[in-house]
Formats: structure tokens, C-alpha cells, sequence
């Protein structure tokens, strides 16, 4: 699936002029919205067209133009809205947002000299308006339903967050043995590679003198020297 | 789950909802899904300058993983019990 808006130039070969979808992986036709026109970014609308909405994407289809199209899938749509106000837009209208994975946001392909020069994946702005502006709400709905029908994929994480909230949960993930006088970690320091840091650090505490028992040191008399 | 949980409990609140591109939209949190795509009425644009054309709209429907932020009414959130419950779905998951 791409991200933004592209060109469709390819219709069902049936005759009925449709788009073609991905009937295979479970892609279906929601809804066709005769008589929409199209407005990409600020260049100006385009008509008269047929919007088709499946399950995975919205697609215009130009009437007149067989060769002409526009698709967006549901994923790459940040946001839709139904627009009644005539200071946003003239004409009561579907407006939507497209992501378009680019950080710039300026140039926004609305140079309307021709589609030469237009860079679809730039556009992140669209508007759909019916010429029955009643079909508004209906159109909001459906974009609505096939938006929550297209998450984000996830991601799986392998094994648990390790997210640490606060030091509290640091003493509780850690339970002591009550025998140890020596708090060596329960899951390892760098357990990493053939160095065994664990060991070396037991080791150590072996080793230095000062720690070891009492009754094993050689002891002098209390009260003096031999 | 926990947000979604959360945030059905906002609903009827105004919110301001700040999306990964910048743009600030604040509104009537009219429902939450669990993907938390948020749906928001009489919904107008903080910052005009970005995106003048968007102006003021009646209903939006804004996808879960563009929001960067969700800005609550200060007496919407109990601190104490959003502490405690992201612990605890942090230790149990």
C-alpha cells in the first residue's frame, strides 16, 4: 500500500467503469457517490466524477476522462470532516487530510497548469463535493466505518515491555534471597557474550579478605598481642 | 485498553486534539475507538495559520495514529488513578 494520493488510470474491464479492486484479499465496494467533484490541494475541482468507496480506499473517477483518477487508502487519511463552512469553502464538502510521509508541507502540487506537473504524493489536503449536498452525512459515516476498518498494522513486540515507570518498580521486580547478604542481582550485570559478569563479580567478593568470616581470619587475644 | 477506557469516560468534554503534523483541533469529544480514532463535534482549528481552509467543521473524525497529543480539561484527570492504573497494565501485560 502506498501512502498519499496516486493516479488511476486503470478501470474494470467489464464496462461498467468501475475501479478495480482487490476482491482476493477481502477488498469490497462499500458505496458509489455519482456527481462528486474533486478538489486536490488548492487547485481547482475537477468534475464531474464518481466516487467509489471500498473497504481499503476511496477512489474519484473522472466521468469524462476514462484515463483519469484519483485513490487514496484509508490508512495514509489523518483525518475527514464534513465542511459547511462557506469561509472555508464555497461549497459544502468532504474535506480530508492526507498523509504524505513528507515533513513539507508547502508544496502541495497546486500548480494547475496540468497533471504533468502535478505531484499527487504531495497533496494533503482533498475535498469531495457532491452535488447533492445531502449525501454529506451519509458520506461521513462511510468514510468513518471503512477508516476503523483500516488500523495501522502492529507490530508485534517479541517478549514484555521493558518500560520502567518508577523506582518502585525496580524493588518489586527484584526479589532478594533472604540468605545472600550480597545483593547480586537476580537477572545478571551483562550477561553478554562469554564474558560472565555475575560469576566475576562473586568472585571478587570471594577474594578480597575484608569480607570474610570472622572465625576464619586468625585471631589475636582481645587483649593483646601474643 | 486502559485509554480507551479512558477516554470514553471524557466523553461530552472539550478536547484539544494535537496531530503529528502540527495542527491543533479542539472540540466535543463525541466518541473513541479502541484504536483511539477520535471523533470530535463542533470542531474548530486552534492554529489557522497552517490550515486556513479547514476553518470550523461539525463533525471530524481524526485517526488514532496521527494524534500526537490529547489536551484533557484539568478537572477530566485524576492523576492518582491514571498513575495506578498504568502500573498496574504496565506489570500485567
Amino acid at each position: 500500500m502506498a501512502t498519499g494520493l496516486r493516479s488511476v488510470t486503470e478501470r474494470a474491464g467489464d464496462g461498467s467503469g468501475r475501479p478495480v479492486f482487490d476482491g482476493d484479499n477481502g477488498e469490497e465496494l462499500m458505496h458509489v457517490q455519482p456527481g462528486v467533484s474533486i478538489v486536490l490541494g488548492n487547485r481547482s475541482p475537477e468534475s464531474p466524477g464518481t466516487l467509489y468507496i471500498s473497504t481499503k480506499q476511496v477512489v474519484w473517477l473522472s466521468d469524462a476522462d476514462r484515463a483519469k483518477g484519483y485513490a487514496v487508502d484509508f490508512v495514509s487519511v489523518s483525518l475527514h470532516a464534513v465542511s459547511r463552512d462557506p469561509e472555508a469553502y464555497p461549497s459544502p464538502c468532504i474535506y480530508s487530510q492526507i498523509e504524505t510521509g513528507a515533513e513539507d508541507d508547502d508544496s502541495d502540487g497546486s500548480d494547475s497548469e496540468g497533471d504533468d506537473s502535478l505531484n499527487l504524493s504531495k497533496i494533503s489536503e482533498m475535498r469531495l463535493v457532491p452535488s447533492d449536498p445531502n449525501q454529506l452525512e451519509t458520506l461521513f459515516g462511510i468514510f468513518c466505518e471503512c477508516a476503523e476498518l483500516n488500523p495501522d498494522p502492529i507490530e508485534e513486540e517479541e517478549g514484555e515491555h521493558n518500560w520502567v515507570f518508577s523506582a518502585d518498580q525496580l524493588e518489586d521486580e527484584a526479589p532478594e534471597d533472604d540468605d545472600s547478604e550480597w545483593a547480586v542481582p537476580r537477572n545478571s550485570i551483562g550477561v553478554n557474550g562469554n564474558h560472565d559478569l555475575a560469576n566475576s563479580v562473586v568472585q571478587l567478593q570471594i577474594n578480597d579478605q575484608r569480607f570474610e568470616d570472622a572465625e576464619e581470619m586468625e585471631q589475636d587475644d582481645k587483649n593483646g598481642h601474643n | 485498553m486502559l485509554f480507551f477506557s479512558y477516554f470514553k469516560d471524557l466523553v461530552g468534554r472539550e478536547v484539544t486534539v494535537e496531530l503529528k503534523n502540527d495542527l491543533a483541533i479542539r472540540g466535543t469529544l463525541h466518541s473513541v475507538d479502541q484504536y483511539l480514532n477520535i471523533k470530535l463535534e463542533n470542531t474548530r482549528v486552534v492554529d489557522q495559520d497552517k490550515y486556513p481552509h479547514m476553518l470550523s467543521v461539525r463533525n471530524c473524525f481524526i485517526r488514532g495514529s496521527v494524534v500526537r497529543y490529547v489536551q484533557l480539561p484539568s478537572d477530566g484527570v485524576d492523576v492518582e488513578l491514571l498513575h495506578d492504573a498504568t502500573r498496574r497494565e504496565a506489570r500485567g501485560s
